[in-house]
């Protein structure tokens, strides 16, 4: 069954050369440069996990901005919670050198 | 104190650690923990059975307690469930009693005899190892616990007969010994799992009342007769008799304690302890009335030509055993404790004279000894008594148990066994006699002189034959309230005295004492001549009845036979076969290995196919309806 | 009772974890030591409040279930990490880097199994499991510069990530097909409205990420590279709680959850269970290094833990429950002894334990007794929780199930007999000095070996406990 499905499909798609940008990774965008198989330097491992962090707190702290008033207080206690833990990691990462270009 | 009874058997578990591992190097301060903790058992036994007998608990009344040790909740019921318990009636207590009174008196007594020797310590721990166990063993309410203690009394009876391995009679002793209880201890062991299976437990309160549903009568009596010869070897009895005599081999003191007053009498606590199931069963307690019988006769006939001043006592003690087994078997539990209890303390008493004149002669063969009357008054005084006790002159402790044997056989319509146990009674003091006047009074045949043993050793000895003239007044007849009302089994009954089978019996231990003072006292008759007329019965008796050369015969032609032929098979087909099994497993293991090449893709590989496989698997069934 | 009573054990040890970040980052390097105290006095204070509330029963927001059940496994939790911090010391102070990071990172992946023990709501389940699992990960590279510790790390991120995306593709399936990811709303619809293809899919799929975690054959291949590789302590660590950590929630899912599918999952179990215990086994033979042996033994032991799984009882519950807990004792036992002789030799090879007896004779009893009790040699505690196991698929009619994992016990018993060969027949390498135990060590070792010979002479205080949290979990 898969075969013929494969095979009829094979026989009545319509045979045209890929041209320009269709040979691309990505269709849109910009185009890229050299080889993408190059490797990085940890530090911009360390860069996008710190820049993870902060966009996880603002995902969160934005719809609870948004209905501060109905929530309350325990919501604001837990949100205090929630940033005092993230204000942990980032004082390690700062401590650490994490945020030091080396 | 019936709540603490735990503690009993406890003092003297701690008191082996103690001593085998702390003051292993001190010699008087491992006595003082031994003799210390079995005195603390002794003093705790002692306020348990004043409890028991004051407090109203009876035999249909005990106190029990347990912790459930292992215990497997099933599906509906418990799938297993054994309890570690203690059972205190007047059955244990009175055994509690009498256990930790004979110990005490003989780790006493070995501080004098075992003096000098280089195992003194590891002595004193065995005998701890050993008291803790027998204790456990009296106390235990279910076959399991039992059963465990049972394998560690003789654990501990080995361990002592080969007290001295380095002389290979002992060694052979010992081992001798192993062999002989394990073959009925695992027939011991067939029966209660037996039991078991058809009950769904070990208690001995829950099997008394499951037993009148037994589901069939015939298993019930295969079983009993499974458990009877547990017995058969512990206490010795014929067939399995055959390590007692050997087991003299070891210390005196052991004799005293374990070969003659407790462990040896642990095969009769055992038929009292589970007396309804033979109770229920009239062939198997007619095979055991029977086997008890024919021991004690057996037993007395060998003990007459004997030489070994320790062999005849043991002899003697086998016949007695075979008294009290008598005694469960025609129905009378009542008579069989009561005669434990006695003969404990009289054949303790005994044993401990033996030792005594051994440790002044270093001498065993009583025609090398003679007239040690003069050198050890204390000895031979309470010697003496304690034969008379054995022999059952009246009103000495042996008289009064062996009378209510004799009575509870005669008065049940067994006259066969009741005839058999008059002349058993007759040959046992003749024995006795003719060992008394042969090795403590008459000439000094060998030139040997004896000096009494240090005060330690005669104490015990003096205190053993007081209680050898009181004991029997316990169970007199003429006692109200009396042991009978302590232990009995069904009702309490108190037998009247029957003077019949009283005077009979004094008669003819009377009869006895003067024959063998007419042959080896005033030598009227001579003894050589004796042994010249009857040759064939007297080398038959002597060399007891060939039944050891018949079991080394069998032995050596049938079972190494056999033997010989399984090596062979083991060697060249199972040896094989399992070599095979263990090349294949290991040769398994290695190909197995390869698995594992460290490849991270193929690790991801098998897990997703794995995935795959039992997605497949599971989901078919469900797509196709099957399910 | 109030909620923050309930989650008092969790918001402890969360406090202790971060709280020991926090003091990571305030010490003065150098003078790091007092956190791994630090840490194992707190985790037995925690492990004494846990035991003080071990009958504590609730519900917190629907969705995080406090039971017998559940504190049962965190006190075995305790038990493990307690003994993990106190052989850590030496271990860890050696390595000079990272010594605040690791206490703290070993008691949030204890705070990870114990929301997955709890979790009574998928998503909470899925949180508690990566919390563990991302622990362990930079755990397990935790000996950095050495190759093999990162081959450990990389090998667990990448399976772990793999294993972690089916079992949350398994959970949103289970969320598709019954519309909740409440334990007990999923249970009534199964229990209602039968099983979908759909559902079988995602049931499957969520095996095989507790299989992964559990180390159960055939999702076991990264265990005996990344046990060999993590520092000695995590490799303990990961082969005794992580592993009970998978038990307690499959044990929640499946028997809850999914109970009334059992039979559809039941003979997948079982071929789980025969796979690891023969493979298991087998394949420890051959091992020449005493971390890949003792590895290879607990995916033996995943196998017999999973009988009680096939036994689908309380008993088999119960039995679980004991033997996860003296599990836990034998192996951290083994794997102390394998860490002080380490610290010592800086060898994990079998052939250099050779005369171990003269050496410490403390050390190789302590691994005698551990190696005997996972064999399951009576009177040792390991014999008593085997036989339970045992007993419970006999009970369910598993014979033959009983029969094979005890033949793989006698062939268990050959290489364990190996090690204590080399260690009490063999020569010690001359100029060889005595092994020196640390005081906390020697404590802990002692500790496991009283455990095992207690529960194995006395079972009974155990076997009460482990059955009662059993029928708990029934109710």
């Amino acid at each position: 069954m898969a075969w013929a499905a494969l095979a009829v499909n094979w026989l009545l798609r319509p045979k045209r050369p890929q041209v320009g940008d269709q040979r691309e990774t990505y269709e849109c965008g910009l185009k890229t440069q050299g080889p993408t198989w190059v490797q990085f330097r940890i530090g911009y491992f360390l860069y996008a996990l710190i820049f993870l962090l902060f966009d996880v707190e603002t995902i969160f702290l934005y719809p609870w901005a948004v209905k501060f008033q109905v929530l309350g207080l325990f919501a604001f206690i837990e949100m205090l919670i929630f940033i005092g833990i993230l204000i942990l990691g980032l004082w390690y990462a700062w401590k650490e050198g994490g945020l030091e270009w080396l | 104190m019936i709540r603490y009874a735990w503690l009993v058997p406890l003092f003297p578990a701690l008191a082996f650690p103690v001593i085998a591992f702390i003051t292993r190097r001190l010699r008087t301060l491992s006595a003082l923990v031994g003799i210390g903790a079995i005195a603390a058992s002794f003093v705790l036994s002692l306020g348990i059975l004043w409890e028991t007998l004051t407090s109203g608990v009876t035999m249909e009344k005990p106190v029990e307690y347990a912790l459930s040790w292992l215990a497997l909740p099933g599906a509906k019921d418990w799938v297993l469930k054994i309890e570690a318990g203690v059972l205190v009636d007047p059955l244990s207590a009175v055994m509690l009693l009498v256990v930790t009174l004979v110990a005490l008196l003989v780790e006493i007594y070995s501080v004098g005899y075992m003096h000098g020797d280089p195992g003194f310590s590891v002595f004193f721990g065995y005998l701890s190892l050993f008291s803790a166990s027998m204790l456990g063993l009296v106390l235990a309410n279910n076959f399991f616990m039992m059963f465990f203690f049972w394998e560690l009394v003789g654990l501990c009876s080995y361990l002592l007969i080969g007290f001295y391995f380095h002389k290979p009679e002992a060694a052979r002793a010992s081992l001798k010994a192993f062999v002989v209880n394990r073959v009925a201890d695992f027939g011991f062991m067939l029966g209660f799992f037996y039991l078991f299976l058809m009950f769904k437990t070990f208690n001995f309160r829950e099997l008394a009342e499951a037993l009148p549903h037994a589901p069939h009568m015939g298993l019930l009596a295969v079983a009993a007769t499974l458990i009877f010869a547990g017995p058969i070897g512990k206490s010795a009895q014929f067939p399995l008799h055959v390590w007692l005599p050997d087991a003299m081999e070891g210390p005196t003191p052991v004799s005293a304690l374990i070969h003659a007053a407790t462990m040896v009498a642990a095969g009769v606590y055992l038929l009292a302890r589970a007396f309804v199931l033979f109770a229920s069963i009239p062939e198997v307690s007619l095979l055991v009335a029977y086997v008890g019988g024919f021991t004690a006769l057996f037993a007395a006939t060998i003990a007459l030509t004997q030489r070994d001043i320790k062999r005849i006592l043991a002899y003697s003690t086998m016949s007695q055993l075979g008294y009290m087994i008598m005694a469960m078997g025609v129905g009378s539990m009542t008579a069989g404790m009561f005669h434990l209890t006695t003969h404990a303390i009289f054949k303790a008493l005994l044993f401990l004279g033996a030792g005594s004149v051994i440790h002044a002669l270093h001498e065993q063969d009583i025609f090398r000894m003679g007239g040690l009357a003069k050198d050890m008054k204390v000895t031979t005084a309470t010697f003496v008594l304690g034969a008379l006790a054995l022999a059952g002159i009246p009103p000495l402790a042996g008289f009064w148990s062996k009378d209510e044997i004799l009575l509870a056989a005669y008065s049940n319509g067994y006259t066969g066994l009741y005839i058999l146990g008059t002349v058993v009674a007759f040959l046992t003091s003749f024995y006795m006699f003719r060992l008394i006047f042969v090795a403590f009074f008459g000439r000094r045949r060998a030139g040997l002189h004896g000096h009494e043993s240090p005060k330690c050793m005669t104490v015990p000895l003096i205190i053993l034959a007081t209680l050898t003239v009181v004991a029997g007044f316990i169970g007199a007849p003429f006692v109200p309230h009396g042991f009978s009302s302590w232990v009995y089994f069904g009702e309490p009954h108190h037998l009247e005295p029957n003077y019949f089978v009283m005077v009979t019996s004094t008669l003819v231990a009377i009869l006895g004492i003067y024959l063998a003072w007419l042959i080896y006292g005033k030598e009227v008759i001579s003894a050589e001549a004796l042994a010249q007329r009857w040759r064939s019965i007297h080398t038959v008796l002597y060399n007891k009845y060939y039944i050891d050369e018949a079991y080394l015969w069998f032995f050596r032609r049938v079972v190494l036979g056999l033997a010989e032929a399984f090596h062979w098979h083991d060697r060249h087909v199972v040896d094989g076969i399992f070599d095979g099994v263990g090349d294949t497993v290991r040769w398994s293991g290695y190909r197995l290995r390869y698995l594992h090449s460290g490849s991270l893709p193929v690790y991801a590989l098998v897990f997703f196919a794995a995935v795959v496989v039992f997605v497949l698997w599971v989901a078919t069934p469900v797509i196709g309806g099957i399910r | 009772m109030p909620v923050w009573e309930l989650l008092s054990v969790e918001l402890l040890t969360a406090f202790l974890g971060l709280g020991l970040l926090v003091l990571g980052l305030l010490v003065p390097k150098g003078q790091k030591r007092g956190l791994g105290y630090l840490a194992a006095l707190g985790l037995v204070g925690i492990a004494a409040l846990a035991f003080a509330l071990r009958e504590a029963q609730g519900v917190v927001w629907e969705g995080y279930i406090i039971d017998p059940f559940g504190t049962y496994f965190k006190l075995l939790f305790l038990f493990a990490a307690i003994l993990t911090c106190v052989s850590s010391f030496e271990y860890i102070g050696r390595l000079g880097n990272g010594e605040g990071e690791y206490y703290a990172l070993i008691i949030l992946s204890t705070l990870g199994m114990m929301i997955l023990a709890s979790a009574g709501e998928l998503i909470t389940l899925y949180l508690g499991l990566e919390l563990m699992t991302i622990s362990f990960c930079i755990l397990a590279t935790y000996r950095r510069g050495d190759m093999k510790s990162a081959e450990a790390g990389i090998k667990y991120i990448i399976l772990g990530a793999l294993s972690s995306a089916i079992l949350l593709y398994g959970l949103s399936l289970l969320y598709g097909s019954t519309g909740s990811t409440l334990i007990k709303d999923i249970s009534l619809v199964v229990n209602s409205g039968g099983v979908t293809p759909l559902m079988v899919v995602g049931m499957i799929f969520l095996l095989g990420g507790f299989a992964f975690k559990m180390a159960a054959v055939p999702f076991h291949m990264w265990a005996p590279d990344v046990y060999e590789g993590a520092p000695t302590p995590v490799t303990a660590f990961l082969s005794v709680a992580s592993k009970a950590a998978a038990f307690a929630a499959f044990l929640r899912v499946f028997f809850v959850a999914l109970g009334d599918s059992h039979p559809l999952w039941a003979e997948v179990i079982v071929a789980l269970t025969i796979l690891s215990v023969v493979v298991g086994n087998l394949v420890a033979i051959p091992q020449k290094n005493i971390k890949r042996l003792l590895a290879y033994s607990s995916i033996s032991q995943a196998g017999y833990l999973l009988l009680g799984i096939v036994a689908f009882s309380t008993l088999g519950v119960g039995a679980i429950l004991y033997h996860s807990m003296l599990y836990v004792f034998a192996n951290m036992g083994a794997f102390m002894v394998a860490t002080v002789f380490y610290n010592a030799d800086k060898s994990d090879e079998i052939q250099d334990y050779a005369g171990l007896a003269r050496r410490s004779p403390l050390l190789a009893a302590v691994m005698l007794f551990s190696l005997l009790s996972l064999a399951g040699i009576p009177p040792l505690a390991g014999f008593v929780s085997k036989f339970y196991l045992f007993m419970a698929v006999i009970d369910q009619g598993y014979i033959w199930l009983a029969i094979l994992a005890v033949l793989m016990s006698m062939v268990s018993v050959y290489y364990y007999l190996q090690v204590v060969k080399v260690m009490y027949l063999g020569d010690p390498p001359p100029g060889r000095p005595a092994i020196e135990v640390p005081l906390g060590v020697q404590i802990a070792l002692a500790c496991s070996l009283a455990v095992l010979f207690l529960f194995g002479i006395y079972p009974t205080p155990l076997t009460n406990y482990a059955f009662s949290s059993a029928a708990a979990f029934f109710h």
